[in-house]
């Protein structure tokens, strides 16, 4: 059938197939654009949500450099809203959204037992599309004059993007425009991702691995994806409705025709607030597996871990109004929302627990990864218990649009997710590269980050309580805040420090880290039963699966005291490793690619000329169609 | 125990569902709230026009309940035809296929002219809340309905061209369910914005 | 060795605690303009006092995990390579207490933030002092509409005056838009309320003495969000019938400093 195809469209699909089957070879830069290896997408958007990391990070010090002193002048009003605006939207939808995405690709399969995930062209899909929307949501900086004259063209209405100052009355040039597309683009990505994790976990786990079974970090990636495949297309529809209102003349959100700005508020809330456990459970599932394998003591209390999640994930949709307790929805929503709100709290506090616990009674080994993972319960548990000052709705009509909300969101999103997501990073390092990552850089970016970001925000909860509201481009002298915000400034100077000193440590590393070896940590999970780096079929054998953190039960068995014996050998299977011959891998494809530059095509042609518009559709077409008619795989390697 | 990961392929899951009809149901699952969503901006906004027309002003039941008629009985095509495909009628597949295909280009015709007239009466995007809401999610359905159409004449085109077996039905499957969803989200729509006025 | 390392491991981490809450407690009740702790307010007063019973809680819990977690991780440090522990896989009954415990603190908080959440949102009284304001981009303008100007219409404020009310008496503020969100929001006072377009919402705040205090916009609204700002002036009662008596007389210069009244400056 493959070669009928082939037949039939034939100067082109010739072209097509030399250089799909040069990607195959794995080497050059074409293979990178044709992958759908599961291991190279998850480097893929790893590097890339690095990238952006950086770039939200500068962002952010232009902020904390305005904002050192009162009254200012380094960035005018009209520089620092499109500034602080990007800052929260890239670090939301650019950095730690696709993070997650990098470990979820990286480990979701090797956990599981798997080869790949379900659908690997989707999986680059997804990538692709993701990139397409960050540089078009960045393209938007070019496009409010001469750059160099600092006349940016970025949106400047928040990462939020409250309506009514969305519309076109209140917000001139194509800032906006921008961003409500580049959202959708991204939108895309993350549902196509979200789609293909549920389907991958739910159905390519390895003989034996019951759910139960599963890593944690598996469960809240099934959590995750479930969140994103059901609060993705409620900001999609708020997003189709400001474009329409914005393009088409639409009244969704017009007060004097009748619309209410407020449905805006409900829609991105409903999405946002579970968006935000989106951002932080897989943060919590990486934890999980860190704390474990540094203390060599499983998770204390797995089921209840994992209960916690699916209830966070459940009782997510009910606490929305929280964003919304000042905007004068009456006191019976309010009231119930705050119930809701504080209930939230307990599966969300519960885990500290539980991790303590998992610490308690282990031979903890203090190296950089298992410092992230401490430092994250730390902090999150910081951010947490603002949290709960903020479920006393009262007390929250001061706390709110203050910059207590931004300590709050700072230390379980920063302190929390990213510290994560850099122990993470250490943890699996060695995994791909067969390196590990230098443990003295590694412990001075840990405390210079840990120093540096409790210096930045902790002043925040001063300031904010003090009466300092958010989104100011400036305040004035006398306000006392001056202390705070210049603490805030050379904290923030700090953590540009210690990502910096993470930056060397990777490229370092990658270039001439000290060998690692398939196990370098007494591991627990499957993934480390494979050779580091990860052969490109991932398993010879699929495994069977006898218990929960099988891998370990390999090396270890227990006495009647539950002390652990070794294995003689009992990390690797005795006889011979088997090699890939005949293990049938999906083929590289650059449909997926192609189909994604399509979707920022159509969105320029939108906003300057709908001439684009048939083109970008051309492409997302002839993407698409290439795609489903292509074979899923060629003949075996 | 190897497992080919081959998606078209797929021999053992977790599960025992096929990995594309699994992603298929949840697909179907998230575009619930995407129409959801739709529909609560529609009820929210439902007596909130300043000025008319209105949709009493406008809809004309019997007219569509006739093209709402025709897309539920596409749906009755859409299982004959799979269940002619799993019985191993190809013929009958492609019977009930293009069948399935040109009532949804009625319906959509149907659409198309509903559009036309309240567009005559004045109803526009930006008239009132009710065009804003009506054309909107009215508009989404209708190119789901145009979405699936041209899915449905893909694989007409494929059985034609003999790819679609009794063995190899899935796409079929998948096509049925991905209509009948859109059949559904209609007799929502149709039920909460055209039938219960208040 | 290990005996001296811990205990000095604890009175470092005491010590880091102390200047945390040391720092904490100087932000609170010093007497800059917008402290949302310094209340001279009922509604403000209230506020805070739920605040610090949701905060003491709090502090107390992060106290302990932040300690625990450094004796933990000094306590149960590997000491040599080899060293595997027990594998305990949880306790029931343990998770079952530090699940339901908490539930029930959180609980028994949500008590009185309920009743002050009732208290706050109770309906208009009829001899609330009414003020209406509208938040317009960026500024904010006031209107009194139990009181009339010289020409018979309701006073109004111009553009940057400050909103002026009666001491010891409850300030019903309906608040609106005219074009975008704002949030009007005097912080000595109490907390905000969002001011949207078409929407007309409406709470109490109370000024014990007379006084000045500064407020400002608290939902971004655009490029000169940061300089919405207002003044809010409580006279004494017979302050205030002389202000009024002003301004009906037809007084075309606003001057709303005219009492001498102590302020704390904005």
């Amino acid at each position: 059938m493959a070669t009928a195809i082939g037949r039939q469209r034939s100067g082109l699909a010739e072209a097509l197939r030399a250089a799909r089957e040069a990607a195959a070879d794995g080497r050059g830069i074409w293979s990178w654009l044709a992958t759908v290896d599961h291991k190279r997408i998850g480097t893929l958007y790893g590097f890339t949500a690095l990238f952006f990391f950086v770039l939200g990070g500068i962002e952010a010090l232009l902020i904390r450099i305005q904002l050192a002193r009162p009254e200012s002048t380094i960035l005018n009003a009209d520089q620092y809203n499109r500034i602080f605006t990007m800052h929260g939207t890239t670090m939301v939808f650019l950095v730690v959204m696709p993070l997650s995405a990098a470990f979820f690709n990286l480990l979701v399969p090797l956990m599981i037992g798997a080869r790949d995930v379900a659908f690997p062209r989707l999986n680059a899909f997804s990538y692709w599309t993701f990139l397409a929307g960050g540089l078009f949501l960045n393209a938007s900086f070019f496009t409010g004059g001469n750059i160099f004259h600092g006349d940016l063209g970025a949106p400047d209405t928040g990462w939020f993007g409250y309506s009514t100052l969305t519309s076109t009355k209140f917000s001139h040039g194509h800032g906006v425009d921008f961003w409500v597309f580049g959202l959708q683009i991204l939108g895309i990505a993350s549902l196509a991702g979200g789609f293909n994790f549920i389907v991958t976990i739910l159905n390519m786990r390895a003989p034996g691995m019951s759910l139960f079974r599963m890593p944690l970090f598996v469960w809240m990636a099934l959590v995750t994806s479930f969140l994103i495949v059901f609060a993705m297309p409620v900001i999609a529809v708020a997003l189709f409705e400001l474009m329409f209102d914005r393009l088409f003349g639409a009244l969704f959100f017009e007060p004097a025709a009748g619309g209410n700005p407020l449905l805006w508020q409900h829609m991105f809330w409903l999405f946002g607030h579970p968006e935000v456990y989106i951002l932080i459970l897989p943060a919590m599932g990486i934890v999980s597996e860190i704390l474990p394998t540094f203390s060599r003591k499983p998770l204390f209390g797995y089921p209840f871990v994992v209960f916690s999640g699916v209830a966070i994930g459940f009782m997510s949709w009910g606490v929305w109004v929280h964003h919304m307790y000042t905007t004068g929805l009456g006191t019976v929503a309010n009231a119930a929302f705050g119930v809701s709100t504080i209930m939230i709290g307990v599966p969300t506090g519960v885990k500290i627990f539980n991790w303590m616990a998992t610490l308690w009674g282990g031979a903890i080994r203090l190296n950089t990864p298992l410092l992230f993972a401490v430092g994250f319960v730390g902090m999150f548990t910081i951010g947490g218990l603002s949290g709960i000052t903020h479920s006393m709705v009262p007390s929250d009509y001061q706390q709110q649009d203050t910059y207590y909300v931004v300590a709050h969101f700072h230390y379980v999103l920063f302190g929390g997710a990213v510290f994560a997501l850099f122990g993470g990073a250490y943890y699996w390092f060695p995994k791909f590269t067969g390196k590990l990552m230098n443990e003295t850089l590694g412990q001075i970016n840990f405390w210079t980050l840990l120093l540096g970001f409790n210096m930045t925000f902790f002043p925040m909860h001063m300031s904010g309580l003090l009466g300092m509201p958010r989104r100011i481009y400036t305040y004035s002298e006398g306000q006392g805040w001056d202390l705070w915000n210049l603490m805030s400034s050379v904290g923030a100077f700090i953590i540009a420090f210690s990502v910096a000193v993470f930056i060397v440590n990777l490229v370092l590393s990658i270039m001439r880290g000290q060998k690692s070896g398939a196990d370098p940590w007494d591991g627990r999970t499957l993934e480390w039963s494979l050779p580091s780096p990860v052969p490109h079929y991932n398993f010879a054998e699929i495994p069977h699966v006898h218990a929960r953190d099988d891998f370990w039960h390999r090396k270890y068995t227990e006495d009647e005291a539950g002390r652990p014996i070794p294995v003689v050998a009992g990390g690797s299977d005795g006889h011979e490793e088997p090699d890939g011959h005949g293990i049938h891998l999906p083929s590289p494809s650059y449909f997926p690619l192609l189909a994604s530059v399509g979707f920022p095509v159509i969105a320029t042609g939108l906003i300057y000329d709908y001439a684009l518009v048939p083109v970008g559709a051309a492409l997302l077409l002839v993407g698409l169609y290439g795609w489903a008619m292509e074979p899923a795989t060629e003949e075996a390697l | 125990m190897e497992q080919a990961v081959v998606s078209g392929h797929q021999l053992e899951t977790s599960t025992g569902l096929d990995n594309r009809k699994l992603l298929m149901w949840v697909f179907l699952a998230s575009e619930c709230l995407f129409f959801g969503s739709l529909i609560a901006a529609y009820l929210l906004y439902r007596d909130r026009s300043v000025q008319g027309p209105y949709p009493s002003d406008l809809f004309d039941i019997p007219f569509t309940s006739v093209s709402a008629f025709v897309l539920l009985m596409s749906s009755v095509s859409m299982v004959l035809a799979l269940s002619s495909i799993q019985r191993g009628n190809r013929r009958g597949l492609q019977i009930w296929l293009f069948t399935t295909a040109v009532l949804g280009i009625l319906f959509l015709s149907g659409q198309a002219y509903e559009f036309t007239v309240f567009h005559h009466e004045g109803l526009s995007l930006s008239r009132n809340m009710f065009g804003t809401t009506f054309f909107v999610l009215t508009g989404f359905h209708g190119a789901h309905v145009t979405v699936g159409v041209l899915i449905l004449l893909s694989l007409f085109t494929m059985t034609l061209q003999g790819k679609i077996t009794q063995e190899e039905s899935l796409p079929i499957e998948l096509a049925g369910l991905y209509w009948h969803f859109v059949d559904i989200v209609w007799i929502v729509i149709f039920t909460l914005i055209y039938l219960i006025q208040p | 060795m290990r005996m001296n390392r811990r205990t000095l491991s604890r009175l470092v981490v005491a010590a880091l605690l102390l200047v945390l809450l040391a720092l904490l407690l100087s932000g609170c009740e010093t007497d800059t303009p917008k402290n949302t702790f310094a209340a001279q307010g009922e509604v403000a007063r209230d506020q805070r006092n739920l605040f610090y019973m949701a905060m003491w809680p709090a502090i107390v819990v992060m106290a302990f995990v932040e300690l625990g977690l450094v004796v933990t991780l000094l306590r149960f440090r590997r000491r040599r390579a080899e060293e595997v522990p027990r594998q305990v896989h949880g306790n029931t009954r343990l998770e079952l207490a530090w699940t339901i415990a908490p539930a029930i603190i959180l609980l028994i908080l949500a008590v009185p933030m309920m009743s002050l959440l009732f208290k706050l949102g109770r309906e208009p009284h009829k001899d609330d002092f009414v003020v209406n304001v509208t938040g317009v981009q960026w500024q904010w303008l006031f209107e009194y509409p139990d009181l009339k100007g010289a020409d018979g219409s309701t006073l109004k404020s111009a553009p940057g005056d400050p909103v002026i009310f009666p001491a010891g008496r409850e300030i019903r503020f309906n608040v609106t838009s005219m074009d975008v969100i704002h949030s009007f929001w005097i912080p000595r006072l109490g907390g905000k309320l969002d001011a949207v377009p078409s929407r007309h919402n409406r709470f109490w705040l109370k000024a014990d003495q007379p006084g000045t205090w500064s407020g400002q916009c608290a939902e971004f609204c655009g490029k000169d969000h940061a300089n919405m700002k207002l003044v809010a002036e409580a006279l004494s009662q017979a302050d205030f019938d002389a202000w009024l008596k002003e301004k009906q007389a037809g007084v075309k210069e606003f001057d709303g400093a005219a009492a001498a009244v102590p302020t704390s400056a904005p």
